[in-house]
């Protein structure tokens, strides 16, 4: 295996990296089988389910059960903190060295291969002004959000990601239209570009376009594409209005991004993605699962993403039709089930869809 | 650091507020930060250690009985005590957490 970048700042002490270290492992805990309370409140659910003799009707219902178990109040409270500590960590970290790292922001700005692309007059409609993740700031209030973000999802993905693993083998996975014409592909809600680059280095001939609403994001996927020396193109703009001209990509990429949208934008992209997907071309999305016809447990994971781990918008991304919006707006859906990562509720499904 | 101090869902599932309470009383909620904050700087010292010890061993500068000897000098006690306050506040700084009133 060649050597890889390594394209995440360092943190300003041992010891910061030591207390991130002890968070990914301590989530790891409380979320698979060291705490083990997956399974343990799965099984207490299901066991008064038989009781009332009817199935849990909604959430809120689950809700009320295991608020009323200590196990549930407490898992609750871990989760809630083992997120809190990794932003307090990261962000005391960052903040120390807070000159620095947008100096080396700076100097990358111009830098190739790819471009940067920053619109000095970009709004950011509301609906964008939520802390994601408790993530500080949110994801485009504080110049050092991508460096926090990129910090904060490899404790997230818990070491499976550390050198953009996961995003390669999501990429490799993605469909190829059928005449195998790729020449130029779309990113939305690109973050810190990981998806971008799998695409640029899995077809290394097409241009492959990043687009985001956060500045600060886009400086550092132009960064990390150019120290890996991948050529991409880093654009702020609206994924529900890009701007690009119509059928102009062969592949509209959507990574993790559903989820965090309101319903209303979810129809705006989709059409926006039909509209510059080609005909033939491939629209392909990774996201959550829908969680009706999921555990107990993970119905009530999913409602506590929502309101405690600052997802505003996911348990209505769940509950909605993504094949149906899909199709209504000119796309075949051939989807094919993810298997589930281990520990979490976040279960990853995927839709590759053709503009027909 | 710039902050926003409200934020601005559209719909969707309220989020909840910067401290919630789990464990319907607050004082139980911040104790249980603590002590995963103590576990945390706990395994920070353990790592630093064996990384240390390795390290001194590997090289064969120093002996366990220096380590016990050693007293620090003025301006070594300054940054200790230093240390001694940024880790009482790590910890402890979830009492700040708990509101006066329930």
């Amino acid at each position: 295996m060649s050597a890889v970048p390594e394209t995440l700042p360092a943190l300003a002490e041992r010891a910061d990296a030591a207390y991130l270290d002890f968070v990914e492992g301590f989530r790891e805990y409380i979320l698979g089988k060291g705490a083990d309370f997956e399974d343990r409140l799965n099984t207490v659910l299901l066991a008064e389910q038989a009781r009332r003799g009817q199935p849990w009707d909604d959430v809120e219902q689950i809700r009320e059960y295991v608020h009323s178990l200590p196990l549930g109040r407490l898992r609750d409270r871990l989760s809630r903190t083992q997120q809190e500590m990794k932003w307090f960590a990261l962000r005391r970290s960052f903040e120390s060295q807070r000159a620095e790292l947008l100096a080396e922001l700076d100097r990358y700005d111009a830098r190739g291969p790819g471009r940067l692309e920053l619109d000095p007059n970009f709004v950011h409609p509301p609906y964008v002004n939520v802390h994601f993740h408790l993530q500080p700031g949110g994801y485009y209030k504080d110049a050092l959000s991508g460096y926090l973000y990129h910090y904060g999802t490899k404790v997230f993905f818990r070491g499976d990601n550390d050198h953009d693993e996961l995003h390669a083998k999501l990429v490799a996975r993605v469909p190829a239209p059928a005449d195998g014409r790729v020449e130029r592909i779309l990113d939305l809600a690109c973050s810190i570009g990981q998806s971008s680059t799998a695409f640029r280095r899995r077809f290394p001939s097409a241009e492959v376009t990043g687009i985001d609403y956060s500045a600060p994001m886009l400086r550092v996927a132009h960064r990390r594409a150019a120290m890996l020396g991948d050529e991409v193109t880093f654009a702020q703009r609206l994924i529900e209005k890009t701007g690009y001209a119509d059928g102009q990509f062969d592949i509209t990429f959507a990574f993790i991004v559903f989820h965090e949208l309101p319903l209303r934008i979810i129809h705006e992209t989709v059409r926006e993605a039909a509209r510059v997907t080609r005909r033939g071309g491939i629209f392909a999305i990774y996201d959550f699962t829908g969680t009706r016809d999921k555990s107990p447990y993970q119905r009530y994971h999913r409602w506590f993403d929502a309101r405690h781990n600052g997802e505003p918008y996911s348990q209505d991304f769940c509950d909605c039709d993504m094949n149906a919006i899909l199709a209504d707006n000119g796309f075949e859906v051939a989807a094919a089930a993810l298997g589930q990562r281990s520990g979490g509720a976040g279960y990853m499904t995927n839709w590759f869809a053709t503009r027909v | 650091m710039s902050e926003i101090t409200q934020q601005t869902p559209e719909g969707g599932t309220p989020i909840a507020g910067e401290n919630p309470v789990y464990l319907k009383d607050p004082v139980l909620d911040a104790t249980v930060r603590m002590v995963v904050e103590l576990a945390a700087q706990v395994w920070i010292e353990r790592e630093r250690r064996i990384t240390l010890e390795s390290l001194l061993e590997a090289q064969g500068t120093l002996s366990r009985a220096a380590i016990e000897s050693f007293k620090p000098d003025a301006a070594q006690a300054a940054a200790l005590k230093r240390e001694r306050a940024r880790f009482i506040e790590d910890v402890f700084k979830e009492l700040r957490r708990i509101p006066p009133t329930v």
